[in-house]
């Protein structure tokens, strides 16, 4: 039995499972009706309790670091006790709510940061400029693998000055608009100096304080009572549990022993609302795309690329893989940047279009592996689901579902299916599209005709302070992409996550991170 | 040769346990190989999607990937001979401290189920043999043919939906043992998976045992006891009892040497913290050194169980006792 056949068979029985869960009435029905809305609807935050998260996706690789992550449960560890300068709030507006009062501009090749005064490190040390030049120094260290090396190419961190106690300058290497985004992200978190990752001690200027870690199975976290945030946090303790199979973790949520889990499977949402479980859908601006890489066969052909785009019936694939929770892409990624172009036409299913491309391209009877694994919920899916639908146009897309896709040959396929978090469109470049990008699967831009001004428009973007001349700029990078890109990206499929109806203050959040950024690192609930 | 051959039960216990080893050996060879065939960097396989030049190179470097094959068997060989099973690639701990607790977890399980299993399949093989045909025989028959070809994860989530979540609340729905605690400080939690097991195993065993049963009950030498004028009671205990039960033992071992490997299941559907999870995670890791200690020690369980099989098949058979 392969694994896709037995994940939909442990689907199959949880559904069938839930089906006959709509006769039992419920007996622990709560006398609060869960609205799902933010904090006025649910009265005033109450203290205590022990709030017990269900996650998937970790396992004994599990670490505990204040700017690295893993897995998924190292995201959900890391919100506990760290945090940035800056802060994305629930519509990935970037906000100056976090550790820093203000960071500026203060010319396009140099930022100064204030910090905030007063804060505390949980183990009473006051932060001051030193901690940021220390924090931003580890980051920029090559050999310790740190998310968020790729995001400091620009910075001159050698150069990084203390004005006094609480102020840095931070002067760059060559101009870069994205500073502001990058220290927003939530790997770019504040350590004190001569910090280092689990098991030596983790202290944060977070919420709560690392009491226990087992990694591959559970962490717990204290409530850290110097918070800065007066009131803050609500709950005692924390506890991280990691789940190996998300019907487990649905289980664990309705029988009680969980309070919240991670990514509810799209088809069991239904299911869980029918047994009194709160469910947060959150229109994310994370994508699964179908990445062709443009410079191998046949995909080094635009007309091919551009006929496998016509090829997607968007709708169709939002509603069978994400039942619908989510909305159609354009083939351009960051839907929630400012800077995102909606005047391009919406891309539709055009057959007949798609036909006459190939077919002027030589490949009217196109067959061709698509690479994928069960790595983010609906990656599989997408890419059978996309299969299908490429039959209509004559093309024959044999879908290869490996355990081992994240190995050597990743970034080296000329046609797979990948998974990606919510970012700036600038940051994304940086990320996914530019020749020296981690993780550049579509081998973009062109190294010549057509896009190949991609990267220097991508600095003039970076180097421009004003705002709408950047976005101007933006437009244009995003039309080559829209004609001449190799991503396909039919959907943002935002994240589903399931709650006990006791726990209150989860509001949908547009960002990367599930359950509302885990609860903006769990201060910003509580329990009825 | 023949003359230095050790004789009687023990010499056969030593010769069984001798080839064990040699089995183990293979076994380890076997395994190595295999993983070593696969072309992944287990580096890539631990940072997956996270993986950036820069962190791959550090973890490599971390993990001595660059020491040759041969070496890197050996080291862990000589290892293992000073009780020394080496350091998980993904946790970058001992695999013996990484797998003691889980080990202990599985076993409490295993052994539950054995114990609770093996005598009920027992006592309704045999009663359904002696009432064959009757009412009890085709009910019990058909319930266990049934619970036989539902697979395990379906039986788990069935008890889970009608004791612990949709249904009633009675029971937790999973069964996480946390780090520091064991399995038996949270018995309630238990209860489940046991009762999974006992239902995977149990219909398989009372199965035989009814086959084996019927076939003694209508043998010469259970006739002759009747035609002696023994009383029931004697016969059924004294004579057919032992006589039914030595390919019984055969299919136990099997089955709890099957649980050893494949509660994977059941792990995963209770979230239970033992050595299923672990398999699984270190395959898709290729952590070697937890795979080579997880596959040595499957190994080490069919070969003991076997043996203990082999033994008490011999102790209720004296055709097989005297020829020893």
């Amino acid at each position: 039995m392969t694994d896709v056949s037995r994940r939909q068979l442990f689907i199959g029985a949880a559904g069938l499972a839930a089906a006959g869960g709509l006769a039992a009435a419920c007996g622990s029905s709560s006398s609060t009706p869960s609205t799902g809305s933010a904090t006025g609807a649910a009265g005033a935050p109450k203290r205590g309790g022990n709030f017990r998260l269900g996650v998937t996706g970790g396992g004994s690789k599990d670490i505990m670091d204040g700017q690295n992550i893993i897995t998924k449960p190292d995201q959900a560890r890391l919100m506990t006790a760290f945090e940035t300068l800056l802060l994305f709030n629930e519509n990935y507006q970037l906000t100056n709510n976090g550790l820093a009062e203000t960071v500026t501009q203060d010319n396009p090749k140099q930022y100064t940061i204030r910090l905030r005064q007063g804060i505390e490190f949980q183990n009473g040390k006051t932060l001051t400029a030193d901690d940021v030049i220390y924090s931003f120094q580890r980051i920029g260290t090559k050999k310790f693998g740190l998310t968020g090396y790729a995001a400091t190419a620009t910075m001159d961190i050698a150069g990084m000055k203390k004005l006094d106690q609480y102020t840095v300058q931070l002067p760059l290497k060559s101009a870069d608009s994205t500073i502001p985004q990058t220290l927003g992200s939530y790997t770019f978190n504040m350590v004190p100096t001569g910090y280092q990752g689990y098991p030596h001690p983790q202290v944060g200027t977070g919420a709560y304080k690392l009491k226990s870690f087992t990694p591959g199975q559970q962490s717990v976290h204290e409530r850290n009572p110097n918070y800065w945030r007066s009131g803050q946090p609500y709950f005692d303790t924390v506890t991280i549990t990691d789940f190996s199979d998300s019907t487990a973790q649905a289980n664990a949520l309705l029988g009680g022993q969980i309070d919240a889990m991670t990514d509810v499977l799209p088809s069991q949402v239904k299911v869980l609302q029918a047994q009194n479980v709160g469910v947060l859908v959150s229109k994310t601006g994370g994508w699964l795309p179908i990445c062709m890489a443009i410079d191998m066969p046949p995909f080094d052909d635009v007309r091919v690329r551009q006929a496998m785009r016509l090829i997607v019936d968007r709708k169709g694939l939002l509603e069978q893989v994400f039942s619908g929770y989510g909305f159609v892409g354009n083939d351009l990624y960051a839907p929630f940047d400012p800077g995102y172009d909606k005047s391009l036409p919406q891309r539709e299913q055009d057959i007949a279009q798609a036909k006459s491309l190939l077919k002027a391209a030589g490949q009217a009877n196109l067959a061709v592996d698509l690479h994928t694994t069960n790595g983010a919920s609906g990656m599989v899916e997408t890419a059978t689901v996309f299969a299908n639908q490429a039959q209509a146009a004559g093309v024959k897309i044999n879908v290869i579902n490996d355990p081992n896709f994240y190995g050597n040959q990743y970034l080296k396929l000329a046609f797979s299916v990948d998974f990606w978090g919510t970012r700036a469109y600038l940051n994304q470049v940086q990320q996914g599209s530019l020749p020296n990008a981690p993780y550049n699967e579509t081998h973009w831009p062109p190294k010549s005709g057509t896009g190949s001004n991609f990267g220097s428009l991508y600095n003039q973007a970076l180097a421009e302070t004003d705002a709408a001349k950047r976005i101007q700029i933006e437009h244009e990078m995003q039309q080559i992409e829209y004609n001449n890109g190799g991503y396909i990206i039919p959907a943002f499929a935002g994240l589903i996550d399931g709650y006990a109806t006791k726990v209150k203050g989860l509001v949908p959040s547009k960002g990367t991170l599930n359950l509302d950024s885990f609860g903006h690192g769990f201060r910003t609930i509580w329990f009825a | 040769m023949n003359r230095f051959r050790p004789r009687g039960l023990w010499g056969f216990i030593l010769r069984r346990l001798l080839l064990g080893i040699i089995v183990l050996i293979l076994v380890s060879i076997l395994v190595f190989l295999a993983t070593q065939a696969l072309p992944e960097d287990p580096a890539r396989a631990i940072l997956g999607r996270s993986a950036t030049p820069a962190s791959l190179a550090a973890l490599r470097r971390q993990l001595h990937l660059d020491q040759p094959v041969i070496e890197q068997y050996w080291t862990w060989v000589t290892g293992l001979l000073h009780g020394n099973l080496g350091t998980s690639l993904a946790a970058q701990e001992p695999v013996s401290t990484l797998l003691a607790p889980k080990l202990v977890n599985s076993a409490v399980l295993v052994a539950l189920a054995a114990v609770l299993s093996i005598p009920l399949s027992i006592a309704i093989g045999a009663y359904a043999a002696l009432k064959r045909e009757k009412a009890f025989d085709q009910a019990s028959s058909n319930l266990l043919l049934l619970l036989a070809a539902l697979p395990e994860f379906v039986v788990a989530l069935a008890l889970v939906i009608l004791l612990a979540t949709t249904v009633s609340h009675v029971l937790p729905a999973v069964s996480t043992v946390p780090p520091g605690s064991r399995p038996w400080n949270n018995w309630l939690a238990l209860i489940l998976p046991t009762l999974a097991l006992v239902i995977a195993v149990a219909p398989y065993v009372a199965r035989i045992m009814r086959a084996s049963m019927i076939e003694v009950l209508e043998s010469d030498y259970v006739e002759m006891a009747r035609l002696k004028g023994l009383p029931e009671r004697t016969v059924l205990l004294r004579h057919a009892l032992p006589n039914a039960l030595g390919p019984v033992f055969q299919v136990i071992a099997l089955n709890l040497a099957y649980l050893a490997g494949g509660i994977i299941f059941i792990e995963v559907v209770f979230n239970y913290t033992g050595v299923g999870g672990a398999i699984a995670e270190a395959v898709v890791n290729h952590d070697l050194p937890v795979i080579q200690a997880l596959a040595m020690l499957i190994a080490a369980v069919y070969v003991i169980l076997n043996l203990l099989a082999d033994v008490a098949t011999i102790l209720v058979t004296p055709k097989l006792r005297t020829r020893l």
